[in-house]
């Protein structure tokens, strides 16, 4: 069994989360087995790409600790998240930081734009001075394209939506983490806004070493920002590996219906005729069977009867999809080479230009 | 070409405020053929949705029209009484508004805010016809029938803004106005509501207005684009000829802003900020962020030109 030189940063290990049904209701499955392992020596952006309900949300706060999976672990340097002790939880708290969806609902209008850079680090005890702290904090608005003397002493409602995300990914480099869980990050964002975000997030990665999980639906700037890719359906992980493969040459029958799905800027209109590829073909689902087998085009009786393995059919990707059985399986609880960033370092990225 | 269904003329809407008068539509004409697919693209505060509320006469204080003309099929919105203008809402024209999924009333089941729809045109229906039309609505918005005993819960987004087209085709309106409908879903139910959306219009033969701001899926669906900028129509054009030959500055760097498929590290932002509406610059309200800005452009606002089919606001297209 292949299995990690070095002790990953975070590791997830068959992981699966299911909320249970109150009042008679059935319970439902949020997420399911998903192993993944994130150095800190390779530093990489993971996005972590699905439709809402796939389970996305549930994986980062899985990670970020604010929730407990139903079976298997979450390890934070080797020890299970719920083990370790004091000084072990500061730690992780520490190396692991947060940006959420909504840049407006995260603030507190009543306190000044500093209130949010300057509490990390008081917790943390970063800085031994004010004057320390000042440096800082102008360090880390700079790195992300902000002029602290435009940012500081406003409050919140006086900065724009980017503006607002931007701080929020400087609060987060403030740490000086080892990964950067962002959920949903530009989703409430303009499109002439989205790449300059991004982009900085691609500067954590790049010039502070720090690995970014990118939680988002869309496919597209997933294929711009990060080095590898996870796709979900349904609580399910139906395909991962490189970003570049997954994208261009999609393997699994979901990932190739959700590139599909993306509308073009091409003079083509082939968009809306392939809609009719996309409804349910008649297959009656099992619980045993492929999540998928409902709206699959390709479906099988084999698809009913047994969830499909995680077919490795690359060095570096995998397939949760019966037509590729022939490749090796990868084991449950075995993130592999492909679920992990501690393998072959990721291509050099290209730079942006916005 | 046919009589035009929906005809805008000089359309200004002003907010007053403190700091100052905001004007957030300047001077907007557009005409739509009867079923017509047009769009309307531009950022957040461009205009496009008070456009959208200017055009049913549903702008509240401190918003007023200031000037500008309406005609729907004909008729001279502003002739109307209230109680005329209200006959045009949903019968006339349909509005989905923007986040509308999420405005559903979350304690009365879906049919029962269908057949409101009616009640308040006067439609009076008995219990058993009433219950007829609106699964006839549901199946034409390829919903189940039994939607109609459901909560707004207990529906998916896609399925809830299906429900909202229902809403807004239910006295089979002339033209459908859809602002943002697919903003909060992901692409592969974007398509089917979309795809929804290009059925219903089919079939009652109405026009559309479909507001945003991907132009992936203008171009997939629009027949013509308008595109907005800080309350004004820059560039009005075929899709076709926005696509292949984007006449304006802004509409050049709004395609370029949509990351690409098959070329990684050429996601490009709009440098700059989109300006404050109640502090427009001088000229063309895009000099400051515009990469072919000349001396005109800082001191002279462009007047809209015929270009080969387009017409532009620009100095240098």
């Amino acid at each position: 069994m292949w299995r990690d030189p070095v002790v990953p940063l975070i590791e997830a290990v068959d992981v699966s989360k299911r909320f249970a049904g109150g009042l008679g209701r059935e319970s439902t499955l949020a997420l399911a087995g998903l192993s993944l392992a994130i150095h800190a020596e390779k530093p990489s952006i993971i996005a972590v790409v699905g439709e809402s309900g796939s389970g996305k949300t549930t994986l980062a706060r899985l990670l970020l600790g604010l929730a407990e999976p139903s079976s298997g672990e979450i390890r934070y340097r080797g020890t299970n998240l719920r083990a370790l002790d004091r000084d072990g939880r500061r730690a992780f708290r520490h190396d692991v930081q947060a940006v959420f969806q909504d840049p407006y609902g995260v603030y507190n209008p009543f306190y000044r734009i500093d209130h949010v850079l300057t509490t990390p680090l008081r917790r943390f005890r970063l800085a031994g001075s004010r004057a320390e702290a000042r440096q800082l904090i102008g360090e880390a608005l700079r790195s992300v394209g902000l002029q602290p003397e435009e940012i500081l002493g406003r409050f919140p409602h006086q900065l724009s939506g980017g503006q607002r995300q931007r701080v929020m990914v400087a609060r987060a480099l403030l740490l000086q983490p080892k990964l950067i869980v962002a959920d949903e990050p530009v989703s409430m964002v303009d499109a002439s806004l989205r790449a300059t975000i991004l982009g900085s997030l691609r500067e954590l990665t790049d010039e502070h070493s720090i690995s970014v999980l990118y939680i988002t639906h869309d496919l597209a700037t997933a294929y711009q920002v990060s080095d590898a890719i996870l796709v979900l359906y349904r609580a399910h992980l139906v395909e991962a590996g490189d970003v570049g493969r997954v994208v261009t040459a999609p393997r699994h029958p979901y990932t190739q219906l959700l590139v599909s799905a993306i509308p073009r800027a091409h003079l083509a209109r082939d968009w809306l005729a392939q809609e009719e590829d996309s409804r349910r073909n008649g297959v009656n689902p099992t619980d045993a069977g492929c999540c998928f087998a409902e709206r699959c085009p390709v479906a099988m009786p084999a698809c009913l009867s047994a969830a499909p393995g995680l077919y490795r059919t690359e060095a570096r990707r995998a397939v949760a999809c019966v037509k590729y059985h022939e490749h090796p399986t990868l084991p449950p609880g075995d993130p592999g080479a492909v679920l992990s960033n501690g393998g072959t370092p990721p291509a050099p990225f290209p730079r942006f230009s916005g | 070409m046919s009589e035009p269904i929906l005809r805008v003329e000089g359309l200004r809407v002003a907010f007053d405020h403190p700091l100052g008068k905001v004007q957030a539509v300047d001077d907007v004409g557009f005409a739509l053929s009867p079923g017509e697919r047009f769009g309307l693209a531009g950022e957040s505060g461009s205009g496009k949705s008070t456009l959208a509320l200017a055009i049913l006469r549903m702008i509240k204080p401190p918003g007023r029209i200031e000037a500008g003309e309406v005609w729907f099929a004909g008729q001279r919105l502003a002739d109307l009484d209230d109680e005329g203008v209200r006959e045009v809402r949903l019968a006339g024209i349909a509005l989905v508004p923007q986040g509308s999924m999420n405005s559903l009333n979350p304690v009365l089941r879906i049919g029962r805010q269908i057949a409101d729809a009616f009640a308040d045109h006067g439609l009076r229906l008995g219990r058993t016809e009433q219950e007829r039309r609106v699964k006839a609505l549901l199946a034409d918005v390829g919903l189940p029938p039994t939607v109609s005993r459901m909560y707004p819960h207990e529906l998916s987004g896609g399925m809830k803004q299906r429900a909202c087209i229902a809403i807004a085709i239910s006295l089979r309106p002339k033209v459908i106005i859809a602002d943002e409908p697919t903003s909060a879903l992901d692409v592969v139910v974007q398509r089917q509501v979309i795809a929804t959306l290009a059925r219903v219009q089919q079939d009652l033969a109405a026009a559309v207005v479909l507001i945003g701001h991907d132009m992936g899926l203008m171009a997939q669906f629009v027949d013509r684009l308008g595109v907005m900028y800080a309350g004004r129509l820059v560039e009005v054009a075929p899709i076709a000829e926005i696509i292949a030959n984007p006449r304006h500055p802004y509409t050049r760097a709004l395609i370029a802003a949509l990351p690409s498929l098959e070329r990684r590290g050429v996601l490009a932002g709009i440098p700059g900020l989109a300006p404050l509406l109640r502090d427009l610059p001088p000229g063309c309200a895009f000099h400051p962020r515009c990469p072919q800005a000349t001396d005109r452009c800082r001191i002279e606002k462009p007047m809209v030109r015929d270009i080969a089919g387009a017409q532009v606001a620009c100095h240098v297209a």
